[in-house]
């Protein structure tokens, strides 16, 4: 009985750590977005009586609505501009701030952070008095070379509004992935850049034969990091600095879900969009890990 | 040795680069401090880089404070984020303790649960989740928000932690286990107080997460007496439309800025290893 009793005991303890957790985890997390799932198939106004399955209309409604598409397109855009504007400039930054002796380097590391400690709310409202028509930063400084005060309205042109979160977004992204390049070029053996410079190779020539190959991977996962994040999440900057406007022109799928699901009362047809989020960012991702690993072949 | 670079035109010109990347993050912080400090007929008539005529227009923060209610929302955030952290903590380290530590059927499929639910865009839950807390009558309550905050933070709490406990010598609770002391025992009186630094990592990554997140706050809470620093933000910033009120704006962003550049301050070196852990998956 002695080891049956401890044994009890051993498994009470495990049930007592792992139960509660799990239970959180499955009624707060994996329950509503199983649930996600399964309102992405009715068509539904938020009152009980007004469900009615609908299978798979809320996806063929969706890929007529010419929003829809320009959202993903919009979505798409900022993937593309993050993932060059931050890896071009963070490991410019990375390399700068360990490879080339600069004094005040972990100075320059704390402050490049700084961004990423701040809530996206605060950032989209301090990029949105930067492009204010009225009194914003952008206009009065463009003023200081004209005659005419410039009043151009940053955030209202129907057609490129999109590349104006841009700038804020990239801004935004830096230090963090910054600061990941910085752990992996520190994990660098110093000997191979010693053995380098005695060949009198140049920092440009140490940077593309050692550097690069030895922090690919984690250039990897920045690269899949800023795809995910930004199909998962860059609606909150949209939403704050235009909520999808003018005229549905800056929507991505994120802030169209928010705008049909709690303005308009399409639950069902959000959840769709929800769903749709969903399936690109596991595409992506395998498509992009499959591009980067041909990549990482070409180097070696 | 590394000699760095060379050329010295080269070297002024990222020099240059780098001191203009830090104005462009320390000068808007500035501009923060300094905006609160104007009245509207400033904003207009000067120049956004002017500096704030005098006397300084202090009384704008009061003015958040008392007449935008910020005191509460100030309170309702630091409750929120202080609850969910606590929660979240004990949660994600007794499951990461038992994960890291003991076999049982479904472990490994367990942990491998949690860490797919971070791909998981979290957007998709939002719609049911509004639901979910509705039937609960949890919508503009504290708990809910920290019900939810704590759910999104246990995925990364785990990650993190497991790997903390799995670098800790098995040594120590083998000892505490002979000499009588009970499985909770050892974890509550060993383990825990040994894993200190990664419990502060996680939870100062939680905290500067939950303190600010937007879009929750926003669905699960309408009553204004509820919001928090963030929803607060992005309402004031939508009725500048109609009440155009800069200075009070900008003092608003001080009062949600500040926390958490101090917990970055004090906090630096954790912060950075901590966000970049939940990356590196």
């Amino acid at each position: 009985m002695e080891a049956g009793s401890a044994k009890w005991q051993r498994n009470l303890f495990i049930a007592s750590f792992i139960i509660p957790t799990f239970a959180f985890f499955c009624i707060f997390t994996i329950y509503p977005v199983a649930k996600g799932l399964y309102y992405s198939m009715f068509d539904w106004s938020g009152m009980s009586q007004t469900k009615s399955f609908i299978g798979l209309d809320n996806f063929k409604e969706m890929f007529k609505d010419p929003i829809v598409w320009r959202a993903i397109g919009n979505d798409y855009f900022l993937v593309v501009g993050k993932i060059i504007g931050i890896m071009v400039i963070a490991t410019f930054f990375a390399v700068a701030l360990t490879r080339f002796n600069f004094k005040m380097a972990g100075f320059f590391r704390s402050i490049f952070f700084i961004p990423n400690v701040i809530s996206v709310v605060v950032i989209g409202v301090l990029w949105n008095f930067i492009y204010n028509p009225q009194i914003g930063f952008l206009n009065a400084f463009l003023s200081l070379f004209t005659d005419e005060k410039v009043t151009i309205t940053w955030l209202g042109f129907t057609n490129h509004t999109i590349w104006m979160l841009l700038p804020p977004a990239i801004w935004a992204g830096i230090g963090f992935y910054m600061i990941l390049l910085i752990a992996a070029i520190q994990n660098i053996p110093a000997s191979y850049y010693e053995a380098a410079e005695l060949e009198g190779a140049t920092q440009w020539r140490q940077f593309r034969s050692i550097t690069v190959p030895l922090i690919w991977e984690q250039m990897k996962v920045s690269i899949l990091n800023i795809m995910m994040t930004t199909l998962n999440g860059s609606f909150v900057i949209v939403w704050i600095m235009t909520e999808g406007g003018p005229d549905n022109s800056t929507q991505v799928m994120g802030s169209y879900l928010y705008q049909m699901a709690f303005r308009q009362y399409h639950f069902g047809f959000g959840a769709a969009i929800g769903v749709l989020i969903l399936m690109l960012s596991l595409i992506t991702t395998v498509v992009l890990q499959r591009l980067l690993r041909h990549e990482t072949v070409e180097l070696s | 040795m590394n000699n760095g670079i060379r050329n010295p035109i080269v070297k002024i010109v990222f020099y240059a680069i780098l001191i203009l990347w830090g104005l462009s993050v320390l000068y808007p912080l500035l501009w923060t401090l300094l905006d609160a400090l104007k009245n509207n007929d400033q904003f207009f008539r000067h120049a956004p880089w002017s500096l704030p005529d005098f006397p300084l227009l202090w009384s704008n923060f009061s003015y958040v404070w008392n007449k935008y209610n910020f005191d509460s929302y100030f309170m309702n955030s630091i409750i929120i984020t202080t609850g969910s952290t606590l929660l979240g903590l004990l949660l994600a380290a007794t499951t990461a303790y038992v994960l890291a530590r003991y076999k049982f059927m479904g472990s490994g499929a367990l942990y491998l649960l949690y860490i797919a639910s971070m791909m998981v865009p979290f957007i998709l839950a939002l719609i049911p989740l509004f639901f979910l807390m509705n039937s609960f009558h949890l919508i503009n309550t504290k708990i809910g928000l920290i019900l939810v905050y704590t759910s999104s933070v246990l995925a990364f709490g785990i990650f993190v932690l497991v790997g903390f406990f799995r670098s800790l010598p098995k040594e120590l609770e083998e000892a505490s286990i002979m000499d009588g002391a009970s499985y909770f025992g050892t974890f509550f009186r060993v383990m825990l107080p040994l894993s200190q630094p990664g419990l502060i990592t996680v939870a100062i990554v939680n905290v500067l997460n939950i303190w600010n997140e937007y879009i929750v706050g926003t669905i699960l809470v309408n009553d204004p007496t509820q919001y928090t620093l963030p929803v607060e933000i992005g309402v004031m910033q939508a009725e500048m439309q109609y009440r155009t009120e800069w200075g009070p704006l900008f003092a608003a962003l001080f009062f949600t800025i500040v926390p958490v550049l101090l917990v970055y301050i004090i906090f630096q070196r954790k912060i950075a290893s901590g966000i970049t852990a939940g990356a590196v998956k």
